[in-house]
């Protein structure tokens, strides 16, 4: 079974990636594909986590959901991106701009540098509650205040005028959350939210995303390369590996059964289930770089289970193994439970 | 042939007493270390844990003798080391080195890594060019970056493989003591493992290790001693492992709850 067959098992799917592919276009005939299989659909009302390392093309798919690979020079080369009827690989700018902050809302990855810096708080929010349907200011004032309190933030009378400086790491993440939900997106896409943030404020944010999540019925993708974290408040998630989703399946199936050597390996050299002491499991090598990737599994030259027909022919496609379960190694079956 | 750090006698190498830090002064003054008091012995792993805030950091340039505390001693060695306004003189300096947080920040973009570990070998009086270069090679290739990957620049190198040419460098001077600030929070979980083995291998050759991070994971991995910081003070101190299965200090026990993987999922449904 391909990894279409996901669309038939459930109506209440949002978004169904397929096939995509990203990259840069350095010169007319050279291109550097940076994503060039990531498959995977985002269900209505779930928190979704993808995993994997720098460089596994993670963040590039975030960008390719809220049309902002241009920033980047990068583009979609291939593959679809169905939301609500449209494909949002190929639709215009104009077309985004009733998507981008309305339908899917962002929080980026640094809190520190995220907001702009000579706005107040409470104009920054209001910009987002703004953005198109035409509210009196007065109006605006009280969404931009139902808002603030909405991501718990104290005394919002006070912190709408203040600029970013003045408020904690934690705090100023909230009123990126709090801009990002402006206007009742179906999905907010979390890139790496919590980084450089303390554990205390880490867990605060996260249990204010699965709020967000049961209160407005909204979609979260939380980017991490956190197991641990992910774990915790996901539903299911995606592992990445250089450019290519190679698992896909609900947080209790991956973690009963992964199905893909480099999600066992991932979960082996998770710290927090170490024992005090003792050696570390760690993945051997580096992850192949960008523009090198080799022929067959890329995974393959780190993977403990490598076998000869590992290294050659193309990427493995990713395949419903389980039921709801993907997996893009081809010795899948051979791996079941080998990840306890 | 012996390790240099071997002529340390005393147990204690570093320790810190009543040491209190103070920016600003007047109304505006800012108390970032308040009377703390901590020792690390010889081939121990202590951790320093806390918010940010808290006034880890402040303590650990203190102890790198990077900051001069307003109060209190700081003695490596038995000897104080802010003694006449300067902080390790000579050969005690080259004893406590310092990791930092950011690799990417405390590296050189333009010269490659070997370049930078060589740098480093020379100041610490390796003979010739030639001797510096097959030093560092060999430092480097502890630290697992491969002959091909020494001579990248900091920017052609993942995260994991910078932070290991940050303690490549730093271990060039045979140090007694090394001070990491954050090591691991700036790469990713594979990288991390790596690095902490490392250490791991490090502590077993005698070095000792202070550890600050918020990271408790890393803390309860490594460390066998930990001091929570708490805007800074010491709220609670003793046994890694004691600490975290038994916190006393409500402060502690938040710090506790909020590490993902526990129980935060149950106190939610």
């Amino acid at each position: 079974m391909s990894a279409s067959a996901e669309t038939s098992s459930s109506a209440n799917v949002l978004v169904e990636i397929r096939d995509l592919v990203i990259g840069i276009q350095r010169t007319r005939s050279d291109r550097l594909i940076i994503v060039d299989s990531a498959n995977f659909d985002i269900k209505r009302a779930e928190i979704l986590g993808l995993v994997g390392e720098s460089g596994s093309g993670k963040t590039m798919v975030c960008r390719s959901l809220i049309g902002t690979l241009k920033r980047r020079s990068a583009s979609i080369f291939g593959g679809s991106i169905v939301f609500d009827g449209m494909d949002l690989a190929t639709i215009d700018e104009r077309k985004w701009r009733t998507v981008r902050g309305n339908r899917i809302g962002y929080v980026p990855q640094s809190a520190l540098t995220g907001p702009n810096p000579v706005m107040t708080v409470g104009k920054q929010i209001a910009e987002a509650v703004r953005r198109n349907r035409r509210r009196s200011d007065k109006n605006v004032r009280g969404r931009v205040m139902e808002l603030l309190d909405l991501v718990h933030i104290r005394r919002p009378e006070i912190v709408y005028d203040q600029y970013p400086f003045q408020l904690s790491g934690g705090m100023r993440q909230r009123v990126m959350i709090a801009a990002a939900i402006a206007q009742d997106p179906d999905i907010v896409v979390a890139d790496e939210p919590t980084t450089g943030l303390d554990v205390t404020v880490q867990a605060e944010i996260m249990k204010l995303l699965r709020e967000i999540r049961s209160e407005f019925n909204m979609s979260v993708v939380l980017v991490s390369h956190d197991l641990a974290l992910i774990d915790e408040v996901c539903d299911r998630l995606v592992v990445m590996h250089a450019g290519t989703c190679v698992e896909v399946g609900s947080v209790s199936d991956v973690a009963r059964e992964p199905l893909h050597p480099y999600t066992i390996a991932l979960n082996r050299s998770r710290i927090d289930i170490a024992t005090p002491g003792a050696p570390l499991v760690t993945i051997k090598g580096n992850p192949p770089a960008v523009g090198e990737w080799p022929a067959g599994c890329r995974f393959a030259e780190r993977c403990d289970f490598v076998q000869q027909d590992c290294t050659i022919g193309p990427n493995p496609p990713l395949l419903e193994v389980r039921k709801g379960h993907w997996s893009a190694c081809l010795h899948a079956d051979a791996l079941g439970g080998s990840g306890e | 042939m012996p390790t240099p750090w071997e002529a340390v006698v005393s147990e204690a190498l570093i320790e810190a007493r009543d040491v209190s830090v103070t920016f600003g002064s007047g109304s505006r003054a800012v108390r970032a270390v308040k009377n703390v008091s901590l020792h690390v012995d010889q081939g121990e792993a202590v951790g320093i844990v806390g918010e940010s805030g808290s006034g880890k950091s402040t303590l650990a340039r203190v102890l790198a003798g990077l900051q001069r505390p307003d109060s209190g001693e700081v003695l490596f060695a038995e000897e104080s080391i802010y003694q006449r306004g300067k902080a390790y003189r000579g050969d005690k300096r080259r004893l406590v080195q310092m990791v930092f947080q950011d690799p990417y920040g405390s590296l050189n973009p333009r010269i490659s890594a070997l370049a930078a570990v060589a740098e480093a070998v020379r100041i610490h009086g390796a003979g010739t060019r030639a001797e510096a270069t097959s030093q560092s090679l060999k430092l480097l290739a502890q630290m697992g970056i491969s002959e091909r990957d020494a001579g990248k620049k900091p920017r052609q190198l993942s995260g994991g493989q910078r932070q290991r040419v940050s303690v490549a460098r730093a271990l060039s001077a045979q140090p007694a003591v090394l001070l990491a600030d954050e090591p691991t929070s700036a790469i990713d979980q594979s990288a991390q493992a790596q690095l902490l083995n490392l250490f791991r291998g490090l502590l077993d050759e005698g070095l000792s290790i202070a550890l600050v991070s918020h990271d408790l994971g890393v803390i309860r991995y490594l460390t066998q001693r930990v001091y929570v910081m708490k805007d800074g003070e010491f709220v609670e101190e003793g046994a890694t492992l004691d600490v975290f299965d038994n916190p006393q200090q409500e402060y502690t026990k938040k710090l506790i709850a909020s590490i993902p993987g526990q129980d935060l999922r149950k106190a939610q449904s």
